[in-house]
């Protein structure tokens, strides 16, 4: 094997690594690539499709700064060599990597050089893509402006809207040439995006109606993941319009799929929006039950924030059943988790919860009660010797929601 | 009894979620496109001629 290394081409080892990534072993490819590149080889062209490449692998491994790193030698090479088409594609793939690592101004740039090219070239697929990273760009962009506000969709900042706004203009004008070059795979993932941006821009009948020809597209190719993406979609959009049945019942076809497709976290967020859903809906007892599935699948996949969600939700919905006891259970559950976790917010609202429970129930109850203390320090050190939580990772961006819009408050 | 039912009460109302409740605001992204470059079919398009050629050469 050492000897095979030793003795095969750049371009054999090239080739060997492209084929491995192409079976999606992007691991095993890399090292193929990296080979190549310790051989060397003096065709410039053959050495910046494996920069490209090797970029492209550490991207979808996830390795940013590696990704980074290549596309850059990539791009340097394309210029050496005056290949104009070779530096447009580096400078898409320079613009993706630095806006996934959130460096949103530098990304626009090569992003907007990208689309440069491609119209000088008079290359149209070029040209569509260069606009959807862009759009990506932008609403990327405004999303993590976002983060730092508190506010639902459409209440946010004029800078975040911006943002956003940016992004629908370029997903619409990536939509033009698509549909025109009749790409529906593109016409796809242009709606999708499209979709999402609208729907935090507070616009959701929009949000609504391109999730829909986002679903129908997905149906075309039976494209089953990309299915399930649009119906969890549309169920967030109908429960900003107020529309909780529709919502139920696209998230109950996200968790069909989710089953189907045997993501266990995909599943898990699917009961966790049903349990919310149904709590809009004041139908405890089917909150309950979603919200069970939920935390037998967080402690499944030893998710503790999950877990803590799933419990916080329990108490309430146990609290709004009257059933105390077992209301008592979760928010003392809760509490546990905020403390292992750190999450102050979460051990307040827990305590607070306990405290109100606690006086239905006619006991004294104090927050700093030593009893109380005792069980959850015992706990807590109980929970460190676990092993360690691997969040999921569609668990993350799970955030504290204040909704008020007026038509919740109307119907309630 | 009266008031712990009243409490009771007055809890159930601040559970129904009129105003708050943890909503799941995951919404979910299509992929990105990367640019592809292929040694492959650079070397088929460029060098399969002349390696045929000079293949050819050899053996003749």
């Amino acid at each position: 094997h050492v000897r095979y290394r030793m003795e095969a081409s750049c371009l054999e080892l090239a080739l060997e690594g492209e084929r491995l990534c192409k079976a999606g072993d992007c691991r095993a490819g890399v090292s193929f690539f990296e080979a190549a590149v310790q051989v060397g080889t003096e065709d410039l062209k053959t050495l910046s499709a494996i920069y490209s490449q090797l970029g492209n692998a550490y991207f979808y491994l996830h390795e940013y700064n590696k990704a980074l790193e290549y596309h850059h030698h990539d791009l340097t090479l394309a210029r050496t060599i005056g290949d104009r088409l070779g530096e447009a594609k580096a400078s898409g793939n320079l613009g993706n990597t630095l806006k996934v690592l959130g460096n949103f101004e530098e990304a626009v740039l090569y992003c907007e050089r990208h689309l440069e090219i491609s119209r000088e070239l008079y290359d149209k697929v070029g040209e569509a893509r260069a606009l959807y990273n862009l759009g990506n760009v932008y609403h990327s962009q405004g999303k993590s402006l976002a983060c730092t506000a508190t506010q639902d969709p459409g209440e946010f900042p004029e800078d975040v809207k911006a943002a956003l706004q940016r992004a629908v203009d370029y997903y619409e004008a990536n939509l033009l040439i698509v549909t025109d070059l009749g790409d529906r795979a593109a016409q796809g993932r242009a709606y999708g995006n499209l979709g999402n941006t609208h729907y935090l821009l507070g616009n959701f009948r929009r949000a609504v109606s391109s999730h829909e020809q986002r679903l129908l597209i997905a149906r075309e190719f039976g494209d089953r993941s990309a299915e399930r993406r649009a119906y969890s979609n549309l169920g967030n959009a109908f429960i900003f319009l107020g529309e909780f049945e529709m919502a139920a019942e696209y998230y109950k076809k996200t968790l069909q799929l989710a089953r189907q497709l045997k993501d266990r976290a995909v599943e898990a967020q699917s009961c966790y929006s049903l349990g919310n859903t149904y709590t809009l809906l004041q139908d405890y007892e089917k909150a309950i039950e979603y919200h069970l599935k939920h935390l037998a699948i967080a402690q499944e996949l030893r998710d503790r924030v999950g877990e803590g969600r799933a419990c916080w939700s329990l108490g309430n919905a146990y609290t709004a059943l009257g059933n105390h006891d077992e209301a008592v259970h979760f928010a003392e559950k809760h509490l546990d988790i905020s403390r292992e976790l750190g999450d102050r917010n979460g051990e307040l609202t827990a305590q607070l919860n306990l405290s109100d429970l606690q006086m239905v129930l006619g006991l004294s109850y104090s927050t700093n009660a030593s009893v109380l203390s005792e069980i959850q320090d015992t706990d807590t050190s109980k929970n460190v010797a676990r092993p360690r939580l691997s969040r999921r990772h569609s668990m993350e961006n799970l955030e504290l929601v204040k909704i008020t819009p007026e038509k919740f408050q109307v119907q309630n | 009894l009266s008031s712990i039912n009243r409490q009771a009460a007055e809890l159930q109302s601040k559970a129904v979620p009129s105003k708050q409740v943890i909503h799941s605001d995951n919404i979910e992204m299509e992929p990105e496109t990367m640019e592809i470059k292929s040694v492959s079919e650079y070397f088929n398009k460029v060098h399969m001629g002349t390696l045929v050629y000079s293949c050819k050469k050899k053996n003749k």
